[in-house]
């Protein structure tokens, strides 16, 4: 077997840098503090866990799950056979894990979800470099976007935190098997498109919407091509295997599989979040907001470079499919909206993503805290603002000082990612561009996970040696969550007593609030409060401490 | 049939934006103006705003001009006599 010696060197790179992500990681997750909706994911996972056990007769299984059902409820959490439609793809393995495990330790359990979380984050930026290097067959370019799609600051924050980031690594996979199955029209491919598929639709309903754009892709592959019969027996071999595993890895549909998938459809409308949220230094209703909403926050909350490259590869791609769009004729030698396969991958990646952003748009999608919903779109933007550099680097490859430059400006761009996250562990996921004041940051929603209770916690028991102390809470975030992690003398030394505020000794703020405060006192601090303490990290306020006068 | 695909799919799509941009835009400000109108928010501010006009009254020496005082005055006095008639 003759080796190449070129990709033997690469492959032994990408294993020295997967091998330094990881062990960054697994040093450094402790820093990160409870998410306010861990506990809600611990129960889910037990719940359904539980449920599993019963079906199949595990007694001593469903007896310990139960324990663990009746030890997680809380004041602070709702019944959780009200809010059980939420996947069970990672919950439940993982709630399985901390049994067989024998995890008793809370912070233990949570830390294991984080770093699973984060394994999964960096398999799936191995699917994203494979893509990459399926249509630029070039390791520096693929590696590029590997470390941007690792580095990216929110992203890389929330990747430990196995919500929205979670769903981009499955997200992400599923569209490796989507382009790859236009490689080669295989049942294999189709096997684990389908598996995945699933599991994306699992996490985030709307990922139903991956099936049926591949639908209209073999349409428009097909459209006119004779030999498409044996192509659509296969694509029923995939929508058999899709709706199959959404079943099997759904405990949610087991019983009543279509009235419950029905279901989901109905709760969009009647258990998503409808709050008012912070915006531009005013508060609007999540479910009216501005069409604006999502593209201001894009470019506020990512680095400049990242979101120019973006903007330029996408408009860039939207006028060659503009061009191809009007030039197409059934008798060209071109009779279609791309003129190579990696054309057609740019298409598709173009439609796919144009799609669920006008979908989003025109459906007046509820976002809060700021793009977070959709941080699966992180796979476009990089992946666009690669086209536009490599378009970049053939057009400049005669021009040195230019092409220099393009790629001095990318090298600035990694090393500002990777020094952006380290400076703000373990707050990347409140990351704002640096250009904007620190006044404006403050008119946008900031620690929504209320990653920051630790630190809190942590510098108020240092600062007031009492035995017991008791904080308000003038902010949306449910603070109790926070302690969770700490030990029982920790824990026993706070008394969180929401928005009583006059029995509280301190009083916790962050800018998360669910109503206009202008209008609704809810969280206004009382005049008998001074202001002690403000915690900022790299410019971004996170949190105020304020004290009772008394 | 190809072509005849695509500008059945830009058609559809043109329509929706065309919606969305018009109609959808409109209906989504009147909502915006219908829910802070009549939100939960609004009407706490209406009732504190209600309940700081009565405390400014009460500690004015004549909230009432007199002549209205009186033509009020009469007004109730008339109101109760009738329903004292209708009983």
């Amino acid at each position: 077997m003759k080796l190449n010696f070129y990709k033997q060197k690469n492959s032994i790179f990408l294993i020295f840098f997967y091998f330094l992500a990881f062990y960054l990681a697994s040093v450094n997750v402790f820093d990160f503090g409870v998410h306010i909706e861990e506990k809600f994911h611990r129960l889910n996972g037990h719940y359904w866990l539980n449920y599993v056990a019963e079906c199949f007769g595990f007694e001593n299984l469903q007896r310990i799950t139960q324990i663990k059902i009746d030890a997680i409820g809380d004041y602070t959490l709702s019944s959780i056979s009200r809010y059980n439609k939420y996947g069970v793809i990672f919950d439940l393995p993982a709630a399985y894990l901390e049994i067989v495990l024998g995890l008793d330790d809370i912070s233990k359990i949570y830390y294991l979800k984080h770093i699973l979380s984060f394994s999964i984050f960096l398999i799936s930026s191995f699917y994203f470099y494979n893509i990459l290097e399926k249509r630029y067959n070039n390791f520096y370019i693929s590696f590029l976007g590997l470390v941007l799609f690792i580095t990216t600051p929110r992203i890389f924050g929330d990747s430990f935190l196995y919500k929205d980031v979670l769903f981009l690594s499955i997200f992400t996979i599923s569209l490796y098997y989507f382009l790859k199955i236009l490689d080669r029209f295989s049942l294999n491919n189709l096997f684990f498109f389908s598996l995945f598929c699933a599991f994306a639709i699992n996490l985030r309903i709307f990922a139903i919407f991956l099936p049926l754009f591949f639908l209209i892709i073999i349409f428009m592959k097909t459209l006119e091509d004779k030999n498409s019969k044996k192509i659509y027996t296969q694509i029923l071999f995939f929508f058999i295997s899709l709706i199959l595993f959404t079943y099997l890895f759904w405990p949610y549909l087991w019983e009543n599989p279509i009235t419950s998938f029905f279901n989901l459809f109905k709760s969009l409308k009647t258990d998503l979040i409808n709050v008012k949220i912070l915006y531009f230094n005013d508060y609007v209703y999540n479910t009216l907001l501005p069409d604006t909403y999502l593209i201001n926050w894009f470019v506020i909350s990512n680095p400049i470079p990242q979101v120019l490259f973006f903007f330029f590869g996408y408009l860039f791609y939207a006028r060659r499919f503009i061009k191809r769009f009007l030039h197409i004729k059934t008798d060209s030698i071109y009779p279609d909206l791309w003129r190579s396969k990696n054309e057609m991958k740019d298409f598709i990646i173009f439609f796919i993503f144009s799609s669920f952003f006008f979908i989003f748009l025109f459906f007046n999608a509820p976002y809060y805290n700021g793009w977070r919903l959709v941080y699966f779109y992180n796979f476009f933007i990089i992946y666009f603002g690669l086209n536009i550099l490599s378009i970049l680097l053939v057009i400049l490859r005669k021009k040195k000082f230019l092409k220099s430059f393009v790629v001095s400006i990318i090298f600035f761009q990694i090393f500002y990612n990777v020094v952006i996250v380290y400076k703000s562990h373990p707050y990347q996921s409140i990351y704002f561009s640096d250009v904007l004041s620190e006044k404006f940051r403050e008119g946008f929603e900031g620690d929504y996970y209320g990653l920051s209770a630790k630190h809190f916690f942590k510098y108020l028991a240092k600062l007031d040696t009492k035995e017991k102390i008791i904080v308000a809470v003038a902010s949306h975030t449910p603070l109790q969550r926070g302690l969770e992690g700490f030990s029982e003398e920790l824990k026993n030394k706070f008394k969180i007593v929401g928005q009583e505020y006059h029995l509280a000794d301190y009083i916790f703020k962050n800018n998360i609030s669910e109503i206009d405060p202008r209008l609704n006192k809810k969280y206004e601090i009382p005049k008998n409060f001074s202001m002690i303490y403000t915690y900022k990290v790299n410019k971004t306020k996170i949190y105020e401490i304020y004290k009772s006068n008394k | 049939m190809k072509i005849f695909f695509y500008k059945a799919i830009l058609i559809f799509i043109l329509f929706i934006a065309a919606f969305h941009f018009t109609f959808g835009y409109a209906i989504k400000k009147a909502k915006i103006e219908l829910r802070d109108t009549i939100s939960k928010e609004k009407i706490e501010e209406l009732k504190s705003k209600v309940r700081e006009e009565m405390l400014s009254a009460s500690k004015k020496e004549n909230y009432i001009n007199p002549e209205d005082a009186k033509i009020i005055n009469k007004f109730f006095k008339k109101v109760i006599s009738d329903l004292e008639k209708n009983k």
